[in-house]
């Protein structure tokens, strides 16, 4: 049994994470819809063994605030994510692909097959980021005259997922046959009409696609509130997550792992990959300065925009902006977690309302790590040995830029401690992060009603 | 802008997994597993670029082909999703277009407008979306309906389907994006604009999340050719796909076609007619020949009959006997123009059940040219010149040979007779299609206001 090894995914945001990143020289300023940079960037990721590339996604305009400050925000024509993957699959060999897809905006059938079709195209590197969708600025899109509650969201995914993964066994891995001479293409035995019927969905089946290599593509979970630790921990391989302090991540990684044994599954199929955006430099002062010229680079409507959410009715451009909010809002029961953790930071630091946008436009609450590539090879090992993380979803905060600086500088270093691959393991995105094949539903039964055949007449 | 040149031909490929043909993938030089096989594809989109296609086309279901009485003995059922393997194909070629089918039926306008709208953006403005209402009648029940919706229905949930997407597509005017790191703005706020539309089975608010692409928006497509299909397509196609049998039937359908435009206010080189040919091409008439009937003598009974059931607008044909003409049927809500093809050619040519079976195997009614690349450069010329086409949609027998020879010996023989390019002469699906890039409505609004303001001044 080798070692425990950390997983790492990149986590793209077209021209990097940081809010001001499109206006840092080191970005590449067309980025949301430039091929090129997207294959710079995968074969970046490749070259330092990542297992996974990322794109969040939301199925629409994601705007936050007045017109002012979202025009001079970066991020607002971009790729959809599946295509974006199926393009940079033909050109890459070995890194996984994470795309978004919502539950509930997207439609079952549809969405089942793009993934399985991916998964295909890649050879067995896709994966889905399941999420409900947060945005709710997306339902005008859908004919909706409401964002629909979280627990009608929720209720919803399960039922979905349960739907897609149904489809994804509509062949069993060897039903096709492809016999010239007898003109047999497939055993229609192995051939499945799933029949759900539920509450939200009538579908019918089969997928009109072949088991993809994966068998399912790796369901990838992102929210951390309640109901979706529950959907996690009953459907999720990996999750990715929020957290600036040890002892939160901590927490989270105990509570969520110890959610699988109800759902008759044990620890190492869940990975937690907590979020971190680092910012490298070759000494520690080199690396604060770069954060603070990105810093400088947010423009003041852009960073009330950032957080002026949180405080609904008021007018914060009139705050103090060198002072800590007035007061903070109640943060909401089981709803939105990443605004409970933003809210929860901001109290504890006392930040100031500058502080508090720079803070958010930084790494929009996720944990920032501004160092040597020593002192972030030390922080992520840190939380990898002490329950907190079994590895990470990096972030960068310049692109391509960023990318490249972890790839040359923190991947050696965390090679040379054992923490990482130096290469890659398997094919298939699945066998790069350890997780097992799903066996088909219908193979399962067929092989649990032969083996208790084989039992039967062994002992007569 | 488009720049006059010599009239030619604008020819795609169609290029379904291992072949047209119903048996090809039992064929020894097919590829039997190629709709899920991206090197297949990878090698078929490079080929139809090296020969300076205009595109690479692919039609699509939304179920499963249960074909039955030969469940199992066709290839349908396991093709990747078409815009999702033309991205990973869009990066690995630089000219070749590829028009994706997509139904508006049975998806959604803001997930249709946007995945398009990337795949357009991720291949340097290639993309073409062939728009059907979707003819199988299977696919209803993967999407919670009870039953497919009527013909008629259908024709008028694709239009309102259709304006919403052209709609989204110009959410972005083409200058929106000014990306000036200096004073930190990504983008002037007046040149994004919201869609707010509201009809009868769609309310979308919009805007898309993704900028305009190179050529402006995907070039349009349809390939209907029922009365409310070629309506449809005068008002909306850019490209139509049609299956017609003789140079006189082609000649009336694309005269029918064209004079439709001006209604629209349209001309005549807005809209390229491309039938659908079943080239077997072979050194000599001969071999040709002796090709064509290798494949033939692969066709299962069942599979043949399967098939044509199918075509007749999904009646089992099965309790008939295979020696017996074709049986009166009800008029079909699903493939209404393949339907009556089949009933003119079975009467026209007095085929029985089984004859008219063989006859579709390979071109499923699209027609079927069997010689010499020379013999089948005559015919097209004459349909190309004789007002019967504005180019041709090629439908191999068998992949990925098929499209070699069609690319080794038929294009160049047409090449030699100026008919067709050397060169492409853009980089966009509409560059080489020779079609105008649209303006943005908005932006030609505003321009026509400043037009007016300027005449009142």
């Amino acid at each position: 049994m080798s070692r425990r090894q950390l997983r790492l995914g990149a986590f793209i945001m077209a021209t990097g994470h940081h809010i001001a990143a499109w206006r840092h020289a080191g970005s590449v300023v067309d980025s949301g819809v430039n091929i090129d940079h997207y294959i710079e960037v995968a074969h970046t990721a490749e070259r330092g063994l990542f297992d996974q590339v990322f794109v969040a996604d939301s199925p629409g305009l994601f705007h936050r605030g007045d017109t002012e400050s979202l025009s001079r925000q970066g991020r607002l024509s971009h790729f959809e994510p599946v295509t974006l993957w199926a393009a940079l699959a033909a050109v890459t060999k070995h890194v996984g692909f994470v795309a978004t897809a919502s539950t509930t905006y997207e439609d079952p059938f549809t969405l089942a097959r793009k993934f399985a079709s991916l998964d295909h195209i890649s050879k067995g590197r896709a994966a889905w980021n399941v999420v409900t969708t947060g945005s709710e600025q997306v339902y005008g899109n859908f004919g909706l005259d409401k964002h629909p509650d979280p627990e009608i969201r929720y209720e919803r995914a399960h039922e979905f997922l349960e739907v897609v993964k149904g489809l994804w066994d509509s062949f069993e891995d060897d039903a096709f046959i492809r016999d010239p001479v007898s003109g047999v293409y497939l055993d229609p035995a192995k051939l499945h009409t799933l029949s759900h019927v539920g509450k939200y969905f009538k579908v019918a089946g089969p997928l009109n696609l072949e088991r993809s290599p994966q068998g399912y593509p790796v369901i990838v979970q992102a929210g951390s509130s309640e109901p979706g630790r529950e959907l996690a921990a009953a459907t999720a391989e990996a999750i990715f997550t929020a957290w600036t302090s040890l002892a939160e991540a901590q927490s989270f990684y105990r509570d969520v792992k110890g959610r699988l044994a109800k759902y008759g599954r044990s620890p190492d199929e869940l990975l937690i990959l907590p979020g971190i955006s680092p910012v490298i430099g070759r000494t520690q002062a080199e690396a604060e300065a770069k954060w603070n010229e990105l810093q400088q680079l947010i423009h003041p409507s852009v960073g009330i925009a950032t957080i002026a959410y949180h405080w609904p009715n008021e007018d914060i451009s009139r705050w103090n902006l060198d002072a800590p909010p007035p007061y903070y809002p109640e943060a909401p029961k089981g709803r939105n977690s990443r605004q409970h953790v933003v809210l929860e930071l901001a109290k504890r630091e006392r930040l100031t309302v500058r502080q508090l946008y720079q803070y958010l436009a930084g790494a929009r609450g996720h944990w920032v790590v501004v160092g040597t590539p020593q002192k972030i090879a030390d922080d992520i090992q840190n939380w990898f040995e002490n329950g907190a993380a079994d590895g990470f979803n990096v972030m960068p905060p310049i692109l391509p830029e960023s990318l490249n600086e972890f790839v040359d500088l923190v991947i050696p270093e965390l090679q040379k401690r054992g923490l990482f691959r130096t290469a890659y393991e398997g094919k298939t995105l699945r066998e790069n992060l350890g997780l097992k094949r799903p066996v088909n539903r219908y193979a399962a039964r067929r092989g649990i009603a032969a083996s208790s055949q084989g039992s039967t007449l062994a002992s007569r | 802008m488009s720049v006059p040149r010599p009239r030619q031909l604008t020819l795609g490929a169609f290029l379904p997994a291992a072949g047209h043909h119903v048996a090809a993938w039992r064929h020894p030089s097919a590829q039997a597993d190629g709709g899920g096989n991206l090197a297949h594809y990878i090698r078929l989109a490079q080929t139809a670029e090296r020969a300076k296609l205009d595109a690479v086309f692919l039609a699509d279901g939304l179920a499963v082909n249960m074909t039955p009485g030969a469940a199992g003995k066709t290839d349908y059922g396991g093709n990747v999703e078409p815009i999702t393997l033309f991205s990973a194909l869009s990066a690995v070629t630089s000219h070749v277009g590829f028009i994706a089918t997509a139904s508006t039926t049975y998806e959604d306008p803001y997930l249709l407008a946007r995945k398009f709208a990337s795949l357009d953006l991720l291949s340097g403005g290639r993309g073409g979306w062939n728009v059907v209402t979707t003819g199988h009648s299977e696919a209803a029940g993967n999407f919670g309906l009870d039953a497919h919706p009527a013909h008629a229905d259908r024709y008028e949930r694709a239009s309102e389907f259709h304006d919403v997407v052209i709609g989204l597509w110009d959410s972005w005017e083409d200058d929106a994006f000014t990306r000036d790191k200096a004073t930190g703005r990504f983008y002037d706020p007046a040149k994004l604009h919201p869609l707010n539309h509201q009809g009868t089975h769609f309310r979308v608010r919009g805007p898309l999340n993704v900028a305009r692409s190179p050529q402006g928006r995907p070039v349009i497509v349809q390939a209907g050719s029922s009365p409310a299909g070629k309506d449809f397509a005068a008002r909306t196609a850019e490209v139509i796909f049609t299956a017609q049998q003789t140079e006189e039937d082609a000649q009336a359908f694309y005269r029918d076609v064209k004079e439709r435009l001006p209604r629209y206010h349209r001309r005549a080189d807005e809209l390229k007619v491309m039938p659908g040919i079943y080239p077997v091409i072979g050194s000599s008439e001969s071999e040709a020949i002796a090709k064509y009937q290798e494949l033939q003598d692969l066709i299962l009974p069942e599979v043949g009959l399967s098939l044509l059931s199918t075509l007749i607008g999904e009646f089992d044909l099965s309790r008939f006997p295979a020696d017996s003409p074709l049986p009166e049927l009800p008029e079909t809500n699903n493939l209404k123009s393949r339907q009556t093809l089949m009933y003119e050619i079975a009467r026209k040519r007095r085929f029985t059940i089984r004859d008219l079976y063989l006859w579709v195997a390979g071109a499923r009614g699209h027609w079927t040219i069997i010689g010499t690349a020379g013999q089948i450069a005559d015919q097209l010329q004459s349909w190309f010149e004789h007002g019967a086409a504005d180019g041709f949609n090629l439908m191999p027998p068998v992949l990925p040979t098929g499209l070699d020879d069609i690319v080794e010996h038929l294009v160049p023989e047409l090449q030699r007779r100026g008919l067709f390019r050397r060169e492409y002469e853009g980089s966009t699906l509409r560059d080489n299609l020779g079609l105008e890039r649209p303006v943005n409505r908005h932006a030609a609004a505003r321009s026509s206001a400043g037009r007016q303001s300027a005449v009142t001044a």
